[in-house]
């Protein structure tokens, strides 16, 4: 085939060079029509799209955009080239001027191959043509043609035949760009061989790596250019990047990189440009793509199959109170390590207290479980915290952390998102109903296509996709809204958050450290490409629509919900470096090739592919899901994880500290059905969560494994941010522990009027928990920000626990810190009597015990002094009683025993 | 006991022995950290070496919100050959008259006759491009270096790289009367650890928060600080290991101190007349850009690593759409004291080691908006640089004759990252923090030094 085309090419100049002597008037290009698909730019014209008036054509449509062509070609002629017409073909083009033009067809087969004929205007132009092999295509003519009534008619007999595009030129023309004789001897003696010789190396499809996505080793791909635009414009010096580039003007661009041209070199380039750049070279040759050895990628120990490991036998068979503590035993043994004590009961209740309501133990709590000299005592206070609705919005909350929860959509004007609270309350009450993990990440990306037994249902799963609708938003302009970059966001926070990898840096190359391709990145963009996402409202256009309606009798009812719903369902093309005005292949939807690159088959493609994106995720053999999220549990109960980078399990990340471990609780989550209170139970109930913090000064394993990546003993905690003001306002009697299930007192929606300049900025006070405070992702609270709180704008995998002076400030200065200890102080005189009952009781809610008789003696010396201190000045309405207990409060809020967990 | 013998009655200093060092019941790893080296290495925010020697110790970052008509400050074009604003184009030269610094030869508008005067000393470079065109987005981009996505500022970046020489102070101080666009964002520390984030000063009486005491008799707060000492005491008996425990007493400490040392940096009462008279400060003023301008120096001589002076909020600002005289009261009002900073740091022989730099998120169209205004322009506009290892009285780049697009020598906002952070001695491709799997950088995979404008 390559033969004739060159043989074709040669006979084209021939008749080129006889055209010109002719001196007929130049051809100019009249009409090019998409017949199947959106207006195209095909060598440097534009084309009408399928929507063009002036044409008939009542033959079946289709599109098979995941077709490989042969050859490739630029992405606007594949695009157009593989949406077409089909069956015995008719296209009728009208208003065309009388007289001479020609015409060219384009064809392509997308399954088997087809003999047909062509006929234009009622003459057989194109024989018994073979369509070959899936993919071949072909652009038929030219095809000169009289034209009299206006119209040109083309159709096709025999088999099926896929018409995809027409081109219709005024006058006579052999439909390549003409190169005249000397301009060709130029090419071929001064230029070619240059190009040979000093590009090629890097710029060639024989090149290794093509740099810069550039190929200069044909026309079309010069003159696409790029990843920097294009190399060539014919006649354009100053655009062209290749003069750029060999003249060594600009820094950032110089080639070839080793030596600079030399000037005769250099002068035949501009010579070159100026008279056109004419160029022989017409096959648009295909960037080569790198391979990844998906067999050797698949070696990495977290995209291995999960295994589960038999626990190890270990010497001290005493010590392990389970499975999990046979691993840590093992490897501890193994190092010569000697793990510490169990902690004391009480410093254990406050631990699992707060690990799983985030609050302290009251102190009757306490007292009970002191009381209880049964051997599952600690398991029953496991059971009773699991019971409680303080649970889920505790871990709930670890999951708002993962999927940057927020109350408003994080624009330049931050438009409030008044419904994002039936989200947080459904992942709440999905902890609290031990909703099987599977079953939750399912609702959270495609609940709205899932079966559901009843409107209840159906609703819960619709609000469930909260998760995706919560991505974040940008720009302020209704052109060019910049969806890519809230598509991206999604991408990003499921990458992260689901399977642990950094699926966004693929956005615009091949990702550098994980098998991840930039086709991955787009396979998965398709499908939230076709998922209508709810538009919160913009400064330019205030209106939120697109909202998901809730069912009501079996229907879609009035209300509506911040959650997705399905869009025109389309694979989308990649978009080179990123840019959307730029775009490549288009890339059919499925899966990382990595975890299995499944695809969507037959009528799944006329959905998203959220559902089927869902059942990969949740697939038992993905090696990630189990692994990630039993890691993400054991991070939350330990203070850090057996991967100590619990959203990046890639290459960048570290490797697991107990991979058998690890594998083994993965296994465990997957078949105990998912359940992550049975997670609790397990780590809970294991020795190596009961040992103690502290630890005698001559232990070796301080000096062995000062960071406690062996789990010797048990990490200390400062509180986090909501624990610290949930306590606080616990303490003072003053939290509503409600829960909430009303919208936050955002203003009607018909009163918004937020724009860059005064975007939503108010802030919700309340007594209720932390979790149900608004979240605004602009302007973030300050208390939160000091006490090291989530991002609102990007998924926080592990929060700090930063010890800075701006802390201590608030501690001693902040309002909020005086209230709630003035407030403390009324509860201490009205719940106890004595000063002696007093202070323990203090002691016992602040601390989790009461106080030493040293502990007692300072108070007494301490009440002393600051009696004779506030005595010795004058102020007014002083209630001396009070305000000493006050003072004690503030001092105890500022302790280390206060502030940190054992 | 007697009063005078308790524990929790002492002098401020030897509370603070008590509360970090040597007294009592301290073991040993707290009066290491008295000790100034252990400090160091317990501190995260004890000023460490640059990579490689500086020519700036500190930056003082002025941010003026809105977006700064470039052609009618620091850009000027002819107003000449009809460009009024009326002609089809709507093209507008520049509304205020220009004229040239004599010594240096910089041309700059009337807006800023004091800063006309310091033109020896500025650098002004005219081709910045932007980020973006939304306010947000340009002014989060100028300090970030990403218009969209969350990063740490510029400001977090150095208290990172550098640390801080002051450890009673912040490392990265915003005085900001009103947030500009993106809100906390511009000042966020985001991955980086949390001390390094901008510590917001309002202008006014109590500027950092949560400095002053709220008991109303200062020794309760003692006796307080030393009932906490003394528990604490007891608990780290048996978690000397610990460092973190020891850290928080250190900040109990650090933050008593900042009561103190917090009002004083910020009280200008004791400057003299002569200084108030150079900045145009009343005595008094607590709210001015004035005020701003004398309270950067005063925080520059006490060692703060990152100042950054917020010209304007949000709202009324240099976001002239529909009047280009909106500027003039702008410019009156930051003119005399920008340039009395740069007058008053060279003479008390501190402009050397002090990168002054003068930012706005984007230009404004050459092209009349409205009946006399100017729209958004990202695609050129001016910022200007003085002091620690700037070469003065030069102008870098260059617009086209009606200030629309680069003639030359662009420079984009990794660019002014990537020199900033050259002159304060680090390479901007070297100074990264691991975080999700990839090594961030303030510059992102861009950024050249503007080496021309070097000294």
């Amino acid at each position: 085939m390559k033969c004739v085309c060159c043989f074709l090419l040669l006979v084209s100049i021939g008749l080129t060079s006889l055209h010109a002597a002719d001196d007929v008037s130049p051809q100019t290009f009249l009409r090019g029509l998409n017949l199947n698909g959106p207006a195209v730019t095909i060598d440097g014209q534009r084309w009408d799209g399928k929507d063009a008036k002036q044409y008939v054509c009542k033959d079946k449509a289709f599109d098979a955009q995941n077709v490989e062509l042969v050859p490739p070609t630029d992405a606007h002629r594949a695009k157009m080239l593989r949406s077409s017409r089909w069956g015995g073909n008719r296209v009728e083009l009208s208003g065309i001027p009388n007289g001479r033009c020609t015409v060219f067809l384009y064809v392509w087969e997308d399954n088997q191959p087809e003999t047909y004929t062509v006929s234009l205007n009622g003459r057989e132009v194109e024989r018994q043509y073979r369509s070959g092999p899936q993919g071949k295509w072909d652009r038929l003519g030219p095809w000169f043609v009289d034209v009299t009534d206006g119209k040109l008619v083309l159709t096709s007999s025999g088999g099926a035949a896929n018409f995809s595009g027409i081109e219709v030129w005024r006058g006579e023309y052999d439909g390549n760009v003409s190169i005249p004789e000397d301009q060709l001897a130029f090419f071929e003696k001064r230029i070619r061989p240059l190009l040979v010789t000093k590009c090629y190396e890097c710029h060639s499809q024989e090149s290794d790596e093509v740099a810069g996505h550039l190929l200069v080793d044909s026309a079309p791909t010069m003159r696409r250019g790029g990843d920097n635009g294009a190399a060539v414009i014919p006649g354009n010096l100053d655009k062209s990047l290749l003069i750029e580039a060999v003249r060594y003007g600009n820094k950032d661009l110089q080639m070839p990189p080793d030596e600079q041209l030399s000037s005769a070199e250099i002068r035949d380039l501009e010579e070159w440009i100026r008279m056109g750049a004419p160029d022989p070279r017409r096959t648009a040759t295909k960037i080569p793509r790198r391979t990844i050895d998906l067999a050797k990628a698949r070696e990495f120990w977290s995209f291995r199959p999960v295994t589960n490991p038999t626990p190890p036998a270990v010497h001290d068979a005493a010590w392990p109170l389970s499975d999990i503590d046979r691993f840590i035993l093992a490897e501890l043994e193994r190092q010569k390590l000697q793990p510490v004590g169990l902690a004391g009961k009480r410093s254990l209740i406050r631990r699992a207290t707060y690990d799983l309501t985030g609050l302290p133990p009251a102190p009757h709590d306490i007292d009970a479980f002191l009381a209880d000299d049964l051997p599952q005592a600690f398991s029953r206070v496991v059971d009773r915290l699991l019971d409680s609705p303080q649970y889920g919005e505790r871990w709930g909350r670890h999951w708002m952390d993962l999927v940057r929860y927020a109350d408003t959509a994080g624009e330049n004007s931050d438009y409030p998102i008044p419904q994002a609270y039936l989200y947080r309350n459904y992942i709440i009450n999905s902890f609290n109903a031990d909703k099987p993990y599977d079953e939750f990440v399912r609702e959270q990306i495609a609940g709205d296509l899932l079966p559901a037994a009843n409107d209840e249902e159906r609703n819960q799963h619709i609000i469930a996709t909260g998760y995706i609708a919560i991505s974040r938003r940008f720009g302020s302009v209704i052109e060019d809204y910049p969806q890519h970059l809230t598509i991206e966001d999604t991408i990003d926070n499921i990458g992260r958050v689901f399977q642990g990898l950094t699926v966004s840096c693929s956005r615009c190359h091949d990702h550098k450290f994980d098998p991840v391709l930039q086709t991955d990145y787009y396979a998965l963009y398709g499908i939230f490409d076709s998922t209508q996402y709810p538009f919160p409202g913009i400064e330019l256009d205030k209106k939120p629509r697109d909202f998901a309606a809730l069912f009501e009798n079996g229907k879609p009812g009035k209300s509506l919900v911040y959650a997705v719903s399905e869009s025109r369902a389309a694979d989308a093309a990649l978009q080179v470096r990123g840019e959307p005005k730029k775009p490549g292949e288009v890339v059919p939807r499925g899966f990382l090739e990595l975890l299995g690159g499944q695809s969507l088959n037959g009528d799944e493609s006329k959905q998203s592919g959220r559902r089927q994106l869902a059942d990969w995720l949740t697939d038992r053999k993905n090696p990630l899901t189990a692994r990630v999220m039993a890691n993400r549990i054991w991070q939350y109960h330990f203070g850090s994880g057996l991967v100590t980078t619990p959203s990046d399990f890639g290459h960048r990340g570290l490797a697991p500290s107990h991979p058998e471990l690890l594998d083994w609780l993965a296994s465990r989550f997957m078949t105990d059905g998912w359940s992550i209170k049975s997670m609790h139970r397990l780590m809970m109930n294991s020795r190596v969560y009961q040992l103690d913090s502290k630890s005698p000064s001559n232990n070796p394993a301080l000096a062995v494994d000062p960071n406690n990546q062996l789990h010797w003993r048990f990490k200390r905690r400062r509180l986090d941010a909501e624990s610290l003001r949930d306590t606080l306002l616990s303490h003072s009697g003053e939290l509503d522990s409600s829960m909430m299930t009303e919208p936050h007192p955002f203003p009607p929606v018909d009163k918004w009027q937020f724009t860059q300049h005064h975007p939503f900025r108010d802030s919700y006070e309340s007594n209720r928990r932390s979790v149900y405070l608004m979240t605004a992702r602009l302007n973030a609270r300050p208390f939160f920000t000091t006490f090291d709180g989530a991002d609102r704008n990007a998924s926080t995998a592990t929060r700090d626990n930063s010890v800075t002076t701006v802390q201590s400030l608030f501690l001693l200065n902040n309002d909020f810190t005086h209230e709630r200890a003035s407030k403390f102080a009324n509860r201490l005189l009205k719940e106890a009597s004595s000063t002696a009952d007093r202070l323990k009781l203090a002691f016992e809610l602040i601390t989790g015990r009461p106080p030493t008789t040293t502990e007692q003696s300072t108070a007494g010396e301490y009440f002393r002094d600051l009696k004779q201190v506030m005595e010795s000045a004058t102020v007014e309405d002083r209630n001396i009683e009070h305000d000493l207990w006050a003072s004690f409060a503030r001092s105890m809020f500022r302790t280390n025993e206060f502030l940190y967990v054992d | 006991m007697g009063m005078n013998s308790s524990r929790f009655h002492s002098s401020r200093r030897s509370l603070i022995r008590s509360m970090v060092g040597g007294s009592m019941l301290l073991p040993g790893i707290l009066s290491e950290l008295l000790a100034e080296d252990a400090a160091r290495s317990a501190d995260p925010l004890a000023a460490k070496p640059p990579q490689f020697a500086p020519k700036a110790k500190r930056v003082i970052f002025v941010f003026a919100t809105g977006g700064v008509s470039h052609i009618d400050t620091f850009d000027p074009k002819s107003s000449n050959n009809g460009r009024d604003g009326n002609g089809k184009d709507k093209l507008m030269g520049s509304v205020f008259p220009y004229s040239a610094n004599k010594r240096c030869g910089t041309e700059i508008t009337d807006l800023f006759p004091h800063l006309r005067d310091s033109m020896e000393d500025i650098c002004v470079i005219r081709s910045m491009k932007s980020a973006h065109f939304d306010h947000t987005e340009a002014a989060v981009g100028m300090h970030t270096g990403s218009p969209t996505f969350a990063r740490p500022s510029m400001g977090s970046w150095l208290s990172y790289g550098l640390g801080t020489f002051n450890q009673n102070l912040p490392s990265f101080i915003v005085i900001a009367p009103h947030l500009p666009y993106g809100g906390t964002q511009v000042y966020a520390s985001d991955f980086l650890p949390a001390y390094h984030q901008g510590t917001r000063v309002i202008p006014g009486e109590q500027p950092i928060e949560n400095l002053v005491a709220k008991t109303q008799q200062r020794k309760i707060q003692e006796l307080e600080l030393g009932l906490t000492a003394s528990l604490n005491q007891g608990h780290l008996k048996l978690r000397q290991d610990d460092s973190a425990l020891a850290a928080r007493m250190k900040s109990f400490e650090t933050a008593f101190q900042m009561q103190t040392a917090g009002p004083e940096a910020f009280d200008v009462a004791t400057e003299d007349d002569k200084t108030h008279a150079m900045y145009g400060l009343k005595r008094g003023d607590t709210k001015s850009f004035a005020w701003q301008c004398v309270v950067a120096r005063r925080l520059a001589e006490r060692g703060v690593r990152f100042i950054e002076l917020v010209d304007t909020g949000s709202r009324p600002n240099w976001d002239s759409h529909g009047e280009m005289n909106e500027h003039v009261p702008l410019a009156k009002s930051v003119d005399q004291p920008l340039a009395a900073l740069i007058r008053d740091l060279k003479q008390r022989a501190m402009l050397d080691e002090t990168l002054i730099v003068w930012a706005t998120e984007f230009g404004r169209t050459p092209g009349k908006e409205g009946k006399h205004g100017r729209g958004h322009h990202g695609d050129c506009f001016s910022v200007w640089l003085s002091g620690g290892g700037i070469k003065g009285g030069i102008v870098h780049g260059e617009t086209d004759d009606i200030g629309k697009s680069i003639a030359r020598d662009k420079v984009d906002v990794h660019d002014l990252h990537a020199t900033i952070l050259h002159l304060m001695g680090i390479d901007h491709t070297r100074l990264t923090y691991r975080h999700a799997g990839r090594d961030f950088r303030l510059t992102d995979v861009h950024g050249h030094v503007v080496e021309n404008i070097l000294a």
